[in-house]
């Protein structure tokens, strides 16, 4: 009962409708590993800050990790270290139901599908799963503060040209 | 209701005014399928199959990868529990040969690399006419006639070699993409295995005919009209919505005569829209008789498996089923991690686990104690050569291993998935032997998530998900 490489081909397919169709702002390419090739089971993103919320105007660089288990599991999702966000660790680590496994993960939730869920935390953050202490506790007692901290973030991430 | 037959007309204005389909080019060899016959998990044509009993459909090693050896699996596309690995469905199988034999060819050709490199198969498809006529055959021929019928090599093809030479032959096919006219011709009159008035036919039609698929393809194994809200069985065999129910214990097909595990399936949506395409009169006629009878109000509406109210339903079944099954209460003691009855698919076996002392293969042949008292003479899933001269072993779970198997992968688990803990984290706290063993369990862990996360992060984050908590 071994793996087995569904990864990459999944991978392949997951490139090739994303080249065909993608939300606007987006970005998301696999990495290029040391020898010039494509890497695969490494894919750079961005997600732009939803327009309309504190997010807006920022781009921020996230990387998919992709497992030879993929899709059975999910992809690692990160953030910068020290992203500031109540729902991502420290490390850079996102949060989310959907890229949890024993949770909301399904073979069938696409790339496409986990940026833009992750766009959508962003503006909304889960407070009853917090993953951060800075985030988490300006986002419940300071919510003034909170918005500047996420503005200035926001500005940190100019879009790259 | 007609011959039954789609004229060449027909197919045209089935793939330029198919509303809602939206067809995928396959960039190589430009033969375009339709998006609603794309697996999710690999995003290809399907390739072998899989209905599960909440309507969705997989590959076979799609659905086979994705499912858990330790506790029940969840559907790839809803989450929806099921315990049953389901057998191929061979109606949408030779279906979606027909209408993308070049694409499904290819999808055949790659499989078989892949399970060449892994050593492990999935069942190769026969006919009885295929199989009686090769019994009989001297072995030479029998060569040649596995040569003549590749794509249906039946159950008895199995060893490499054979399937070797059943890849040289298609592969010598590759190229030009041109199957031999003998060919086609059997793969017709496979693909009817009831009418013989399609072999007959000359040999000229036989090419076109192979393209199209008549309701012969597509019918009730009861009823015999035109599939009509269709529900795949755990057997594999197909049947109308109505013509199942209503049900008062457990289905038994009525073709192979199997126990269908765990209620009533729904309706597998993506092959009904496509014979409400396909077929639009009959469709209709068959929608028409059927609304037309009295038929029970539960039927009304197809069960089908939207994806929100599949969300609804995950969430209250995450109660129900987990409580249904007894083995939770207890699991170390009864479960074989990572072993599946061949005969009912049940995966993993819970209770009495039975091995064949004869099978050869590396996969094995296991059968559960239930499937077991009943001599079921199923073949394997993984295309073993089993048979009822095998004898069989009683085979005691490893308690050990799997309380050992349950620790690690309980912490990994919480480990790599970051979780949203806000309604899963009591149930799964209380499942998790975890808590109870903390201080062995960690060490444990974090040996073999050392040795195993090559990512130095899996560490931090594992931390990090332990003083969230």
């Amino acid at each position: 009962m071994s793996g087995g490489g569904i990864a990459r081909g999944r991978l392949a397919e997951e490139r090739k409708s994303w080249r065909k169709n993608h939300p606007h702002g987006f970005v998301a390419k696999p990495d290029n590993a040391q020898d010039g090739s494509l890497d695969l089971m490494v894919w750079k993103c961005i997600i732009p800050g939803k327009p309309g919320t504190d997010w807006e105007g920022g781009f921020f660089p996230l990387t998919l990790h992709f497992s030879e288990d993929y899709p059975s599991k999910p992809p690692k999702c990160k953030f910068p270290q020290g992203f500031f966000h109540p729902n991502v660790y420290p490390s850079g680590t996102v949060c989310l139901s959907i890229l949890n496994e024993d949770y909301g993960w399904r073979p069938a939730i696409t790339v496409k599908q986990i940026l833009v869920g992750i766009q959508d935390l962003l503006d909304q953050p889960n407070p009853s799963d917090p993953a951060q202490t800075d985030g988490y506790q300006l986002f419940v007692q300071d919510p003034t503060e909170y918005r500047r901290r996420v503005r200035q973030q926001a500005k940190q991430y100019p879009p790259t040209l | 209701m007609g011959g039954g037959k789609v004229t060449d007309d027909a197919v045209m204005n089935f793939a330029v005014t198919g509303k809602d389909h939206h067809f995928l080019v396959d960039a190589d060899l430009e033969e375009e399928f339709s998006v609603s016959f794309r697996c999710s998990v690999c995003l290809d044509l399907l390739y072998k199959p899989i209905v599960l009993s909440c309507g969705h459909i997989s590959c076979f090693w799609c659905v086979h990868k994705s499912m858990s050896g330790l506790r029940e699996s969840n559907c790839p596309i809803c989450r929806h529990p099921y315990n049953h690995f389901p057998t191929i469905c061979q109606m949408l199988h030779f279906l979606l040969f027909k209408l993308y034999p070049i694409v499904y060819t290819r999808r055949e050709e790659q499989t078989l690399e892949e399970e060449m490199e892994t050593g492990l198969f999935s069942p190769q498809f026969g006919y009885k006419e295929c199989n009686s006529d090769l019994q009989h055959h001297h072995p030479r021929d029998r060569k040649h006639a596995l040569d003549s019928c590749f794509f249906r090599n039946g159950e008895f093809c199995a060893s490499t070699q054979q399937i070797e030479s059943v890849k040289s032959v298609s592969m010598i096919q590759a190229p030009t993409m041109s199957i031999p006219n003998k060919v086609r011709d059997e793969n017709c009159c496979m693909i009817k295995p009831g009418s013989v008035e399609e072999s007959n036919l000359p040999e000229d039609k036989s090419n076109r005919n192979c393209k199209q698929v008549s309701i012969a393809d597509v019918q009730c194994s009861t009823c015999k009209q035109l599939l009509f809200h269709p529900v795949v069985l755990n057997c594999g065999h197909v049947y109308c919505e109505t013509c199942i129910g209503p049900v008062n214990e457990m289905l038994t097909c009525q073709v192979c005569q199997s126990l269908h595990p765990r209620g009533f399936p729904k309706v597998c949506l993506e092959f009904d829209h496509f014979l409400e395409e396909y077929f639009p009169t009959e469709y209709a006629m068959r929608k028409e008789a059927v609304q037309a009878k009295q038929v029970p109000v539960k039927f009304q509406h197809p069960i089908t498996c939207s994806t929100k109210a599949s969300e609804k339903s995950f969430q209250s079944s995450l109660v129900t089923t987990r409580e249904n099954l007894s083995w939770r209460a207890d699991p170390p003691s009864k479960v074989h991690v990572g072993f599946g009855c061949d005969s009912c698919g049940v995966f993993p076996i819970v209770g009495d686990r039975y091995k064949c002392k004869d099978c050869v293969e590396e996969i094995g042949f296991d059968l559960c104690g239930d499937c077991y008292n009943t001599c079921s003479k199923r073949p394997g899933r993984f295309n073993q050569q089993h048979t009822s001269e095998h004898k069989f072993e009683l085979v005691k779970p490893n308690i050990i291993h799997n309380i050992m198997l349950r620790l690690v992968t309980g912490q990994l688990d919480s480990a790599s998935a970051f979780a949203n803990h806000d309604d899963a984290s009591g149930i799964s706290e209380n499942e998790s032997p975890a808590p109870i063993l903390s201080s062995d369990a960690q060490d444990i862990s974090r040996n073999s998530s050392a040795s195993a996360a090559t990512n130095p992060d899996s560490a931090e984050d594992e931390n990090e998900t332990q003083t969230t908590r």
